[in-house]
């Protein structure tokens, strides 16, 4: 997370805040403007717009395009890509505008994949907000926008490092993140939310310097420190991942390697017999469909067929992976993560999530022509 | 204004420190102006009394004196070093329901360790609140870097009865570290060597730029000055038997009074090569008559009854440095902390695994209390750029039903840190699913401590496999375990409830806290 910039932009009327989503911003995401850095693109910054009842709402985005401007030293112009700024925030500056929502709080984080209410988690936080004071009010939303970023991201975005990183580069990004956001640092501020903010934070930057370690050490790139956590599958993707503790034979750890030992796909495997009630047929045509890219009517298929076949695993699992890979043609990986851990939670055996969590892991999660390949 | 302290709970002594607003840290002295307070607390027939008043209780009733019970704290009754004590202690050690080790008085009243570590720490507060002029309630307190989560939460538990919030439970290598004030000198690898009265405490510790990383943490829960002290003591009975004729061994009043004298003895054979031991009433005859016992000891004939003891100090250091990949020359400076580290042959052996002499330090007794109190004003944000960061000694493990255990959490993981597991019904309508945790490394159950069994309950009705229960394991950065459970598919926070769990139950510490809030 290369300290991102935060840029502000202040609306005293309603009607100017109406102007900026729907004017000022192109294609409802991109905004253009001019900042007194430097900025290179892929560069994260955060937006803080504040509104006319003196709420900031933190908005993630990251720098498109980035041209110096000739004659003005130091000044940029930039192109934005807000990615944070969806129809949760519209909606939620217009109840307030409406004068729905009066206290100022967070931006509601987005709900978990797969646990759905946020409230609960929220509360706290939203209580606490009202009496802070206006800069650590921003330090607040700053700390609640990285933690929104960090939990749906991989973990070496989280340590913000390439996937390739050596583990002393690891090393130096933990050590970078743990100095800024380390609990004991604002301990002192006596701010119940802004200590648990922190917390949370280090927690995650924490386990994703532990994971990577462990994944270096898996391949012989750095030296064994403790013992060993057997890595379940995906936990080197995105944080809200899954694993089954309840397996009746435990799934092949995914190391960095491991595509070349997992086995030819699904469909030429004979079922297994103690998880397949039937349903084989559907199976085939779902996975078919899939292989197409047609991740919608392979899920009507396989709900219908849970319909005849409700307990078999096959079935269900296949029906989380394509639930994943039409999240993952929205671009929402987070989801589909959790998704493809959800069918490996209900059966070890599919090889397709497998396939398709670890395709995530080590390529571009765009390329969704690799991805049907999966099903082929 | 309340004020918060940095103590030292020692296995043998106790210290107390602040640091003033000149920013120079201060030992408390004691009422009888000592800077360490014996851990002792003497059940007497008036009620307890704590630390250098209660020695008198060691010489006359043993069986109620309680030392020593640091070592005890959070232990399972069934630990084999736990047995061994139970043979040696003049006081008896009974088994808790829950299997924890209790103090068993001659009245037939039971005493949990907590108690008594919260009545030692009850006196430290009342000794700083009598300096202050103010109330103190909250604390750093130093405990051992290879506690288990047991330990601490018993250590937490034994603050709380004694009034005292625990602001951070602190690792005492890292204590003796900050306490030195590596943080002032250049950027160094340290090995710090901690070997107190009961336990022997080895760390690796980076120091770069204000930041003391904890690498790894090793330890000998069961190696001290009391096993020195034993060891001794069981060499002058064996001379007692052969020159005077008569077997001490059952006599728990004139063994205790020869290890307070092997104690003293030992002491003054760290600065000098022969000293005096002298009894003046070892056993009194059937007539009445008091038998004096006394001879000369040699430096050196301490140090072959102790060197069984002396060679365990390897193995730790060893450990430890194979955890974080260095070798011996790797390490920048070592420090030796604790007042068993004045033995020379202690010294000695350390320098030799080293093939380094440590560094000396002045006060190896009161520097752990220094670094704590310096934790306490960087908590305050007194002062600032210094950050510590540590690992957790033990790895986290689960198992479900009689299946092998599963590591949650890496031994060396940086803390706090966050793991989970999943877990599926197995039955259609399963209302609840049962799982253990464990602290260890190994699969095999029976190694590990056992830190509780734990169930979600009132799961929703539905087919087998079709409920998702996530166990969320935390260790938080005082290294207690923390658990929560999250059901899948509806996303709904479950209750856990306690199946069995080892240490004090919440109730019963908050009876104990207001029962020794009354009572004072």
């Amino acid at each position: 997370m290369a300290a991102g910039r935060t840029l502000h932009v202040r609306c005293p009327t309603w009607d100017q805040v109406e102007q900026f989503y729907s004017r000022k911003l192109r294609k409802g995401k991109l905004l253009s403007m001019k900042v007194p850095f430097p900025a290179t693109v892929g560069s994260p910054v955060t937006l803080g717009l504040e509104l006319p009842n003196g709420v900031t709402i933190a908005i993630d985005g990251h720098v498109q395009k980035a041209s110096a401007i000739e004659g003005e030293t130091g000044k940029t112009w930039i192109e934005v890509e807000l990615v944070g700024f969806n129809d949760d925030v519209i909606a939620r500056i217009k109840a307030m505008a409406a004068g729905i929502e009066k206290a100022p709080g967070a931006t509601p984080a987005p709900p978990p994949p797969v646990a759905a209410p946020a409230e609960p988690a929220n509360k706290l936080p939203r209580a606490k907000s009202e009496e802070l004071p206006v800069d650590e009010r921003q330090l607040f939303q700053h700390l609640t926008a990285e933690l929104r970023r960090m939990r749906s991201a991989a973990v070496h975005e989280v340590l913000g490092v390439s996937r390739e990183a050596t583990v002393d580069e690891v090393r130096r990004a933990w050590m970078l993140l743990v100095r800024k956001l380390h609990p004991d640092l604002v301990a002192r501020r006596k701010a119940p939310a802004i200590t648990h903010l922190a917390e949370e934070l280090t927690i995650l930057s924490n386990r994703a310097y532990d994971r990577l370690r462990a994944a270096l050490v898996h391949e012989g790139g750095a030296v064994a420190v403790g013992s060993h956590v057997k890595a379940p599958p995906g936990w080197l993707v995105g944080f809200d991942d899954l694993s089954s503790g309840d397996r009746a034979q435990p799934l092949k750890p995914t190391g960095r390697s491991a595509v070349a030992s997992v086995p030819p796909p699904f469909a030429n495997t004979p079922a297994v017999p103690q998880a397949a009630t039937g349903g084989e047929t559907f199976e085939t045509r779902a996975r078919a469909m899939l292989g197409q890219g047609d991740a919608d009517n392979a899920q009507e298929v396989l709900a219908a067929a849970l319909v005849v076949y409700p307990r078999s695993r096959p079935l269900r699992s296949l029906y989380y992976v394509a639930s994943a890979m039409a999240a993952l043609f929205k671009g929402e990986v987070m989801l589909a993560t959790s998704q493809l851990e959800t069918a490996l939670a209900h059966y070890d055996q599919c090889i397709e999530a497998a396939r398709l969590l670890d395709h995530l892991r080590r390529h571009d999660p765009s390329d969704q022509e690799a991805m049907k390949r999966v099903f082929r | 204004m309340t004020r918060s302290i940095g103590i030292d709970l020692g296995t043998s002594n106790s210290v107390a420190a602040v640091i003033d607003a000149d920013g120079v840290p201060r030992i408390l002295t004691t009422p009888e102006g000592s800077t360490t307070m014996p851990s002792l607390v003497w059940f007497s027939p008036d009620g307890p009394v704590v630390g250098e008043a209660a020695r008198e209780g060691l010489d006359h009733s043993p069986d109620v004196t309680i030392f020593g019970a640091k070592r005890l704290l959070g232990r399972r009754f069934d630990h084999p070093e736990i047995k061994k004590l139970t043979r040696t202690l003049p006081y008896q050690l009974i088994e808790a329901p829950n299997g924890d080790t209790w103090i068993a008085l001659s009245a037939g009243k039971l005493v949990s360790p907590e108690e008594v570590c919260a009545l030692i720490l009850r006196e430290i507060r009342r000794m700083a609140e009598a300096k202050f002029g103010a109330p103190v309630n909250r604390a750093v307190i130093t405990i051992p870097a290879w506690y288990d989560a047991g330990q601490r939460q018993a250590t937490k538990d034994a603050a709380q009865i004694a009034g005292i919030s625990v602001m951070r439970l602190l690792s005492e290598p890292t204590a003796a570290a900050l306490g030195h004030g590596a943080h002032r000198g250049a950027d160094r690898k340290y090995l710090v060597c901690d070997l107190g009265g009961g336990t022997f405490d080895v760390a690796a510790v980076d120091v770069e730029g204000g930041i003391f990383e904890v690498l790894a943490t090793t330890g000998d829960a069961f190696l001290g000055g009391d096993d020195v002290d034993r060891a001794v003591v069981d060499n002058l009975v064996r001379d007692v038997r052969t020159s005077r004729g008569f077997d001490i061994s059952t006599d728990t009043i004139a063994v205790e009074r020869l290890r307070l004298a092997a104690q003293r003895v030992k002491h003054d054979l760290s600065g000098s090569a022969g000293a005096n031991l002298h009894v003046p009433e070892l056993v009194q005859l059937p007539s009445g008559k008091g038998v004096e016992y006394g001879r000369p000891m040699r430096r050196d004939e301490l140090e072959l009854w102790s060197a069984p003891l002396i060679r365990r100090l390897e193995p730790p250091i060893r450990e430890a440095l194979a955890r974080c990949g260095r070798k011996t020359s790797d390490v920048g400076e070592i420090l030796l902390v604790g007042g068993m580290t004045r033995m020379p042959a202690v010294r000695r052996e350390i320098g030799r695994v080293m093939g380094k002499e440590p560094s000396e330090i002045a006060n190896p007794e009161e520097v752990v209390a220094i670094g704590a109190a310096l934790e306490v004003a960087r908590l305050e944000g007194t002062i600032e750029g210094i950050l510590l960061i540590d690992v957790v000694a033990r790895g986290v493990m689960m198992s479900l039903g009689q299946s092998e255990c599963e590591t949650v959490i890496a031994q060396s993981s940086v803390v706090p840190t966050r793991e989970h597991r999943v877990f599926a019904t197995r039955q259609d309508d399963q209302s609840r699913i049962e799982f253990d945790v464990w602290e260890g490394e190994s699969p095999d159950p029976t190694d590990n401590r056992h830190l509780g069994r734990y169930a979600a309950v009132d799961l929703p009705e539905a087919s087998s496999g079709d409920v998702l229960v996530m166990v969320e394991v935390t260790i938080d950065t005082d290294g207690t375990v923390r658990l929560g459970a999250t059901e899948l598919v509806s996303g709904e926070r479950l209750q856990l409830e306690q199946v069995f769990h080892a240490g004090l139950a919440r109730s019963e510490v908050a009876r104990l806290a207001r029962q020794l809030a009354e009572a004072s």
